[in-house]
């Protein structure tokens, strides 16, 4: 191999090597979709988004929250991309996941995902309840250190 | 195209003329001019210089020498173009690119505590918190009441 080759040889390397991590680091959870307001307009949602020392005795380091009224097709919306992100989740134990349907569809679920590329554990909810032909919805993405246990313990009412 | 004079008649010889002048002349008009000029005996007068052009006219024009050009470049032969080499460049970016990325020390996380509520940003941490905590309950009280008194009893 010629000095030629050899360098285009490397930098063909670390080109594909820039290309495959900027691809992982954009990648997103389908319910970002209704986080940024694709799906049920932000004026219409309580949002709430704390990062940093204020979580730390959740042992929480991102809280992202969405709370709307809607109406069954964007209902329907919301389900389908939660189920979409399920698919990332970390097993079907009940230490890493709890769920429950009812009529067909998700009354509520909480679900550990597979871990952050940082190692944090990163957990997803949804909570769906009938509100005379709406639907009040709670979506929450959460990341840090805490297990599920941690989190029902810390969150559970009493 | 010029379709409609296949063959340079002394009827279509000033039309040919014309197209040649403008420069639109194929190389088989031209070659068609220069057979008619060349074979026509009888030319009206004001057609006889043309056939004196078109008979020194070379079907291409010629190229001038590579002797020709040094000459009218001065005899000054340009030197040879260095070829600038890339791939090490590009190389050295990337890898200057990466050590920048992974060996730049990590920033603190940021600390932010912010909510929207009917489209309007609200800045008061506590309030924010107070949303997330709220949004957290609402969804952690779920499970089977089994549950529910299982961890109560387990509680007390």
């Amino acid at each position: 191999m010629n000095r030629t080759m050899f360098y285009r040889t490397i930098t063909t390397i670390v080109v594909m090597m820039c290309v495959a991590l900027c691809a992982f680091a954009q990648k997103g959870l389908c319910i970002n979709d209704v986080f940024e307001g694709k799906v049920v307009l932000k004026n219409q949602m309580q949002e709430s988004l704390i990062k940093g020392e204020n979580l730390a005795s959740y042992k929480l380091k991102v809280l992202h929250t969405a709370r709307f009224t809607t109406h069954n097709n964007n209902r329907e919306e919301v389900e389908k991309l939660f189920y979409e992100d399920m698919k990332s989740r970390l097993s079907d134990d009940d230490e890493n996941m709890e769920m429950e349907s009812r009529n067909g569809h998700l009354y509520y679920a909480i679900v550990q995902l597979t871990d952050s590329e940082k190692g944090a554990h990163r957990f997803i909810c949804y909570q769906c309840k009938d509100n005379d032909r709406r639907y009040d919805i709670t979506l929450v993405y959460m990341e840090g250190s805490a297990s599920l246990a941690d989190l029902r313990k810390t969150f559970k009412k009493k | 195209m010029f379709n409609n004079m296949k063959r340079v008649t002394s009827e279509n010889v000033q039309e040919h003329l014309a197209r040649y002048m403008e420069g639109n002349s194929t190389q088989e008009e031209l070659r068609l001019l220069k057979e008619y000029f060349g074979n026509t005996k009888d030319l009206p007068a004001e057609l006889r210089p043309y056939a004196q052009m078109f008979a020194v006219l070379e079907d291409k024009p010629q190229t001038p020498s590579v002797e020709a050009l040094n000459r009218f470049a001065g005899g000054q032969v340009p030197a040879r173009r260095q070829r600038v080499r890339l791939w090490p460049l590009v190389a050295a970016a990337c890898i200057a690119a990466f050590a920048v990325i992974f060996l730049t020390p990590p920033k603190h996380e940021e600390n932010m505590a912010i909510a929207y509520v009917d489209g309007k940003m609200i800045t008061n941490q506590a309030q924010a918190m107070q949303m997330g905590q709220e949004a957290l309950q609402e969804i952690f009280s779920n499970g089977s009441e089994e549950e529910q008194l299982t961890d109560l009893f387990n509680a007390k």
